[in-house]
C-alpha cells in the first residue's frame, strides 16, 4: 500500500513538474477549463434563476387559467401580439362559469412615454392594460388606480377616462417621476402629445413579468389610445378558479368550449412560454457545449504535444523498465491536474461573476437575483472540469502508451 | 582515467568467470512491409544472422561494426527489447526468448541499466529527478530516491549539477546524467548504445571512461562504431551484415 502511495505521489509530482515546464501553455489550458466551468455554472445558474423567477411571477399573478391566441411573443417595439378579439366578452363568458371566480383580459402595446410632449423626448416602452383596480400589481409607491377600468362602461367605451398610469421603478428613475406627476402617453410620438396621464403608483410587477420597462393603465384606456376598441383586443384572458375547483379540469373545459384559443393552467402557460424560446435555449446550450469542447481541445492538444515531443524519452523510460501505467500516469496525470486547477478557478470565479451579472441584470431589466447558484450549479461546474481533465488524461495516456515503444527510441 | 580503466580491465580478464550473457544462433528479421494496411511489398531485412556470443560477468565488451551491421539490434536483443525470430538469449541465467514481456521488463528494471545515444532525459526534470526516475517504479521513498540519485551523480562528477535541467547541461554532462540513471538501480549489466555518438571525441572518451569506471565490476556491453572507444573495452566483438565476424577472443 505504502509502495503504491509513494508511486502515486511521485507520479503527481512528476506531472506537476511537467506542467511547470510548460507554464505558458498550462496557464492557457487552465484558463480555458475555468471558462468552460464558468460557462456551465453561469448559464445553469441563469437557467435556474429564470425558471424560478418566472415561476415566482406566475405565482404572484395569482391566475389559475390562461387563455391566449397562440404563441406569446414580444414585438420589436416592446408590445405583444393581441390576438384575442372581444376579450371583455370572452372574459365575461368564462366568468359565468360556476367554477370560475373571476376572469379578465390583459393587453400589451408598445407605447411612447415622456414628461415632455415633444416627440424627441419620448421613449418606447411596453404598455400594459389591466382590468380592475390594480390588476394584481404590488405597489411600491402610491395608491394605484382610483376607479379601475371605468372607461369600458357597458362595452361602448363611453365611460370617463381616468388617465391614470402606474410606472415601473426604472421609468420613474429615468424620467424622475413621482406619484402625482404627469406624463404623455401614445402609440406614436405624434399622438402622445395629446394624451396626458397622471402617475398614481410605482410598481415593478409587470416589468419583472415582461423583462422590459412598463407603463400600466386601465385596459380600456390602453385600447383607446391604441385604437383597438373596435375589436376589443387582448393578449390574454386570465381566470382564477373558484375555491375547491380543479384548475386542470376547468382549463380543459374552457378549452373545449373555446377551441379557437389555447387554454392552459398557469404551470402549462409558464412552460409554453419557455418552449417558445427554444432558439434562446439552444443558443445557451450551444455556448456551453462550445466552451466545454474548447476546454477539451486545448487540454488534449497540450498533452498530446507534450507526449509527442517526449516520445523518445518515453520510449527510453519504458526500455529502462518503467511501466506503461507509470508513464501514462505522468503524462495523463497532467490532465487531472489541469482539470482540477481549471475547475477550482472556474468555481472560485463563479460567485463574483454571478454577482456582477445579477447587478447588470437588475440595472438592465429590473430582475433582482436572476442568476442563482445553488450547490447543484457548482456540482455541474465541477463535473465539467472532471470530464475535461479526464478526457485530456485519457487521450494523453493513449498517446503515451503509443509512444512508449522501442521504435521511438531513435527519435 | 583511460589508463586506470585499462588497468582495471586487465585485472578483470580472468579465466573461470561465470557467463552473464549468452546468445546462441540468434536470427532476426525486421518486417519491412509498408502501405496503408501493411499489405505493400514485403521488404523484410535480415538484421541478425546466426549470432552466437558469450559475455562473462564483469567483462567490458565492445560491439563494433559499421552502420547497419546489427550492433543496436544485438543490444536490443540482449536487453529483451526485441525477441529474436530464432535462437536463444540468456541474460543473468534467464532465457529471454521464453520470458513474457512483463518478465523481461521486470528484469531490465531490476538488473539492467541502459544508456542511449540521444540521452533521452526528460527536459522538465532536474538532473537528480531524471536519475531518480527508475527508482519511482521500484517504490523507493522520495528521500531514498534523492539520496541514491545524488550519489550516482557525484560518481559521474556531477555532484554540483544536481538541480540543473538537461537544457542547462552540456552534451557530455547530459550523457553522464544518463549514465547515472542507468546505474541508479544498481544493475548487474549495463548496455550502452552509441553513448558517444552525440559527443565530440574528447568528451566522448571522457564519458566512456566515466561509464566504465562507474560500472565497476558490472558487465558492460557497448555498441559503437567509434574504433577509439574499443580501447576502453576488454574485448571487441565485430559485426558485419548482422553476423559476428570476430568475437575478440
Amino acid at each position: 500500500m505504502a509502495h503504491r502511495l509513494r508511486k502515486l505521489a511521485a507520479t503527481a509530482r512528476l506531472s506537476a513538474a511537467q506542467l511547470r515546464h510548460e507554464i505558458g501553455r498550462s496557464v492557457l489550458v487552465i484558463v480555458a477549463i475555468a471558462l468552460a466551468v464558468l460557462a456551465v455554472t453561469l448559464l445553469a445558474g441563469l437557467g435556474l434563476g429564470v425558471l424560478e423567477t418566472g415561476q415566482d411571477r406566475f405565482d404572484e399573478a395569482d391566475q389559475d387559467v390562461w387563455i391566449s391566441g397562440g404563441a406569446v411573443e414580444l414585438t420589436a417595439g416592446g408590445g405583444m401580439e393581441n390576438p384575442i378579439a372581444d376579450s371583455h366578452q370572452l372574459a365575461a363568458d368564462v366568468e359565468e362559469r360556476e367554477d370560475v371566480q373571476s376572469a379578465s383580459p390583459i393587453a400589451f402595446h408598445a407605447i411612447y412615454v415622456g414628461t415632455e410632449p415633444e416627440p424627441s423626448e419620448l421613449e418606447l416602452v411596453s404598455g400594459v392594460g389591466v382590468p380592475g383596480e390594480h390588476g394584481g400589481l404590488t405597489l411600491e409607491e402610491g395608491d394605484g388606480f382610483s376607479e379601475g377600468d371605468v372607461h369600458y362602461g357597458e362595452g361602448d367605451y363611453d365611460g370617463p377616462m381616468t388617465r391614470e398610469v402606474i410606472v415601473d421603478p426604472r421609468m420613474a428613475e429615468r424620467f424622475d417621476l413621482e406619484v402625482g406627476d404627469t406624463i404623455y402617453v401614445g402609440t406614436s410620438p405624434s399622438t402622445a402629445a395629446e394624451e396626458e396621464f397622471t402617475v398614481v403608483g410605482i410598481s415593478s410587477s409587470y416589468s419583472q413579468f415582461l423583462g422590459t420597462t412598463t407603463a400600466t393603465m386601465p385596459l380600456s384606456e390602453l385600447q383607446e389610445i391604441a385604437g383597438t376598441t373596435g375589436s376589443d383586443r387582448a393578449a390574454f384572458v386570465t381566470a382564477t378558479v373558484a375555491s375547491g375547483a380543479n384548475r386542470g379540469a376547468v382549463s380543459d373545459e374552457i378549452q373545449e368550449a373555446h377551441p379557437e384559443y389555447d387554454v392552459r393552467t398557469s404551470e402549462e402557460q409558464f412552460e409554453s412560454m419557455f418552449e417558445d424560446q427554444v432558439l434562446l435555449l439552444a443558443s445557451g446550450t450551444a455556448l456551453v457545449v462550445l466552451a466545454v469542447v474548447a476546454g477539451v481541445v486545448l487540454t488534449v492538444n497540450l498533452l498530446a504535444l507534450v507526449a509527442s515531443r517526449q516520445r523518445g524519452e518515453l520510449a527510453a523510460l519504458r526500455a529502462l523498465g518503467l511501466s506503461r501505467w507509470l508513464l501514462t500516469g505522468i503524462i495523463g496525470g497532467q490532465g487531472i491536474v489541469l482539470g482540477l486547477c481549471g475547475g477550482l478557478l472556474g468555481l472560485l470565479a463563479t460567485p463574483p461573476a454571478a454577482f456582477a451579472l445579477n447587478h447588470l441584470a437588475a440595472s438592465l431589466v429590473g430582475f433582482e437575483n436572476l442568476l442563482r447558484t445553488p450547490p447543484i450549479v457548482y456540482l455541474a461546474g465541477g463535473a465539467i472540469a472532471v470530464v475535461v481533465g479526464t478526457l485530456g488524461a485519457a487521450v494523453a495516456g493513449w498517446r503515451t502508451s503509443r509512444y512508449a515503444r522501442l521504435e521511438h527510441l531513435a527519435e | 582515467m583511460a589508463s586506470e580503466s585499462s588497468a582495471r580491465s586487465d585485472a578483470r580478464v580472468s579465466p573461470g568467470r561465470s557467463v552473464t550473457i549468452r546468445c546462441d544462433g540468434v536470427i532476426h528479421e525486421y518486417d519491412g512491409r509498408s502501405g496503408w494496411i501493411g499489405s505493400g511489398s514485403d521488404r523484410s531485412v535480415t538484421a541478425l544472422e546466426d549470432v552466437s556470443l558469450e559475455i562473462e560477468t564483469g567483462e567490458v565488451v565492445g560491439l563494433i561494426g559499421p552502420s547497419g551491421s546489427g550492433k543496436s539490434t544485438v543490444l536490443h536483443v540482449l536487453a529483451g527489447l526485441i525477441v529474436p525470430d530464432d535462437g536463444t538469449v540468456e541474460l543473468l541465467e534467464d532465457d529471454l526468448t521464453a520470458c513474457s514481456e512483463r518478465e523481461r521488463t521486470r528484469l531490465r528494471r531490476e538488473r539492467v541499466g541502459l544508456v542511449f545515444q540521444q540521452f533521452h532525459l526528460l527536459p522538465s526534470l532536474t538532473a537528480v529527478a531524471n536519475v531518480a526516475l527508475p527508482l519511482v517504479q521500484l517504490g523507493y521513498s522520495r528521500a531514498e530516491r534523492r539520496r541514491r540519485a545524488e550519489r550516482r551523480l557525484e560518481q559521474v562528477g556531477l555532484g554540483d549539477r544536481t538541480t540543473h535541467r538537461p537544457g542547462e547541461l552540456s552534451g557530455g554532462e547530459r550523457q553522464r546524467v544518463a549514465i547515472a540513471r542507468a546505474l541508479v538501480t544498481d544493475p548487474d549489466v549495463i548496455l550502452a548504445d552509441e553513448p558517444t555518438g552525440e559527443l565530440d571525441t574528447e568528451t566522448g572518451m571522457a564519458v566512456l571512461d566515466d561509464l566504465v569506471d562507474a560500472a565497476a565490476e558490472r558487465t558492460v556491453v557497448l555498441a559503437t562504431h567509434d574504433e577509439r572507444a574499443v580501447d576502453r573495452t576488454e574485448r571487441a566483438i565485430s559485426l558485419l551484415d548482422g553476423a559476428v565476424v570476430d568475437d575478440g577472443r
